[in-house]
């Protein structure tokens, strides 16, 4: 058990924390399709903007996302799983985005 | 130099050491408190526009009196016109940011000595810390005394929810501080790098050095410097993938306390984004980063917020998917688009605040935050039922509210900067973000009472009524008489461009 899941232990004993199990209702359900709508929505009209850098490319992106995303629907589950409370996730995506930004930052501004 | 320059960031820490040294005597700190409060929107009406020089060190250019008989070695060089000392800079875009954190901060204050039943010193020091290191880091023009805010801000926000008494506030806390651990020295080693590379912390004169080729712009190590500071921007602002902690983070303090905080992330948002966009904005790149960590936030936070079940977090993550399209306005990089993007940053700051005191309120009469445990409360409070239904509305952009105007002038930069694609994004997730707080709305409100929900009979206090009626004042002088904002914003936008 690492530092950290001890700290958390001992602070669940010291507040008598308990977790809750959620029951799946009729709007929990219709909350989800909007936003699963709304995501796949979102995203397929972001990636008409890569018609700036290239119309093919462009093109082949939207295809390809429409399909992976009809392939992979339903997304928001594994997405709200990712983004949960959970301090590894939150770790991991943080490392994850430094990497991509200083890799980004650092290649994009000597190649763009 | 004017004095109110250093008194505005001067006047709530040592007000704020006070409370903490008076916690015990309730009068006094209630006093104390709602003075200093009252006094904070006032000041920067009150300041003349200029700068402050901490210690009285001017530029050489403009201090004749030592400039006289130097050395051409140093009249004749960028010395001469380098800052020595700290400088605060306090022009128009500056007043109104700081008046309307100062209204924020009085209203969250003023909320917060009348809903509980013994005055906090020690939360009251917290929210006048967090306000004076927000002040600062808008003021600030140089970048290690804002990096020193920066911590001393998320320090706060922390204390903030500390002090709230929530049920897993002390996890949250926790998570955040370590979190802040990462992204802090990372700022601060990207801050380093700046000043290894151009010798210099005040942001004017860097600006200088880069753009008349004292340094190599190319040079790795200042690419390498905007990626560090973008990442301490994205812990600074809630922004992905920080978004999760700092929407729990809203959700683990009081109404009062995540009306503040939401306003300092703003603030910091805008404050740091803006330091990107002067020191960096020859890099295309940098742009284009913003614009898609703004994208990213928007959606990602705004379908996040529809399938909670949490109201404080329903409205922490709408509140953080609002930051995207301030996010946006700044990218875009038109006078139209930041401008636009700056009066977002002072609606939403408002509006959030306006939203959390509002739906505070059935929190104070059921003591939950569980839309499945809630309903029935427009019986209960139709007047504050609908300064909420008012305070959506304004979130989602319908007129005659503010963030109508600022949301159409960014659709309107979007579109002349040749892009559509954001301005449908945007539309879309204004519809989306409005049926996300009618979803709340209706399980909060307007659904039958849940039997086993059990409704207080405590009176909401007049404070809290008087909170509300007040944003929703500004909400709608800002919607009706945009240019009141517009044109002091417009100045700052134009010198980014």
């Amino acid at each position: 058990m690492s530092i950290y899941d001890l700290i958390l232990k001992r602070i669940r004993e010291i507040q008598g924390k308990t977790e809750e199990e959620e029951p799946l209702t009729n709007i929990s359900a219709s909350s989800m399709l909007t936003a699963e709508i709304t995501l796949i929505s979102s995203i397929l009209i972001a990636l008409i903007m890569v018609r700036l850098i290239n119309k093919a490319l462009m093109i082949v992106l939207v295809i390809a996302v429409f399909f992976i995303a009809l392939m992979i629907t339903p997304i928001m589950p594994k997405l709200i799983r990712e983004q949960n409370d959970s301090f590894n996730n939150m770790i991991f995506y943080i490392v994850l985005a430094l990497g991509i930004l200083i890799a980004l930052f650092y290649w994009g501004n000597l190649n763009v | 130099m004017d004095p109110f320059i250093p008194i505005m960031v001067i006047l709530p820490i040592a007000s704020a050491l006070f409370l903490n040294l008076l916690h015990k005597n309730d009068r006094t700190v209630k006093i104390l408190a709602i003075v200093t409060a009252l006094v904070l929107p006032i000041i920067p009406l009150l300041t003349g526009y200029g700068s402050h020089y901490f210690g009285g060190y001017a530029p050489l250019s403009q201090n004749s009196a030592i400039a006289q008989g130097l050395p051409s070695l140093i009249t004749g060089t960028q010395l001469f016109i380098f800052h020595p000392a700290i400088t605060y800079v306090f022009a128009s875009a500056q007043k109104v940011m700081i008046f309307i954190l100062g209204i924020i901060a009085f209203f969250a204050v003023f909320t917060a000595l009348n809903e509980t039943k013994k005055p906090s010193g020690v939360y009251a020091f917290l929210m006048f810390m967090g306000t004076a290191s927000v002040i600062a880091i808008l003021l600030s023009d140089d970048i290690f005394n804002l990096y020193v805010f920066f911590e001393i801000a998320a320090l706060a926000q922390v204390g903030i929810v500390i002090a709230s008494n929530v049920k897993h506030n002390y996890e949250t806390a926790l998570k955040y501080v370590i979190l802040g651990n990462i992204a802090g020295p990372l700022l601060l080693l990207g801050i380093a790098l700046l000043l290894g590379v151009t010798g210099n912390v005040n942001i004017t004169d860097i600006i200088y050095s880069i753009k008349h080729g004292l340094v190599n712009p190319q040079n790795p190590v200042l690419l390498m410097a905007l990626g560090l500071i973008t990442f301490g921007w994205l812990y600074g602002s809630g922004l992905p993938p920080f978004h999760t902690i700092k929407s729990a983070l809203y959700s683990k303090a009081l109404p009062h306390g995540a009306a503040l905080i939401q306003a300092f992330t703003v603030f910091m948002m805008v404050a740091l984004g803006v330091i990107i966009l002067r020191i960096f904005s020859y890099l295309p790149f940098s742009k284009m980063a913003i614009i898609a960590v703004s994208l990213l936030a928007l959606v990602l936070s705004i379908t996040m917020a529809i399938v909670q079940t949490d109201f404080k977090r329903i409205l922490g993550y709408l509140a953080l998917g609002e930051l995207g399209y301030i996010g946006i306005g700044l990218g875009l990089g038109t006078t139209l688009g930041i401008t636009a993007g700056l009066f977002q940053a002072v609606n939403e700051a408002i509006i959030t605040a306006f939203l959390f005191i509002g739906f505070g309120t059935v929190l104070y009469k059921t003591r939950t935050s569980d839309t499945r445990k809630l309903g029935g409360m427009m019986f209960k409070n139709p007047r504050v039922a609908l300064l909420v239904l008012l305070a959506g509305l304004a979130m989602a952009g319908v007129p005659p509210l503010n963030a109508f105007q600022s949301k159409l002038m960014l659709i309107q930069a979007s579109l002349q900067a040749g892009v559509p694609e954001l301005g449908i994004i945007m539309i879309l997730l204004s519809i989306v973000t409005f049926m996300t707080f009618m979803k709340a709305f209706y399980t909060i409100y307007m659904r039958p009472k849940p039997p086993e929900l059990v409704i207080h009979d405590y009176k909401i206090p007049k404070a809290t009524i008087i909170s509300l009626v007040a944003f929703l004042i500004i909400c709608l002088i800002l919607g009706l008489f945009p240019q009141i904002a517009t044109s002091n914003l417009q100045t700052l936008a134009s010198s980014l461009v």
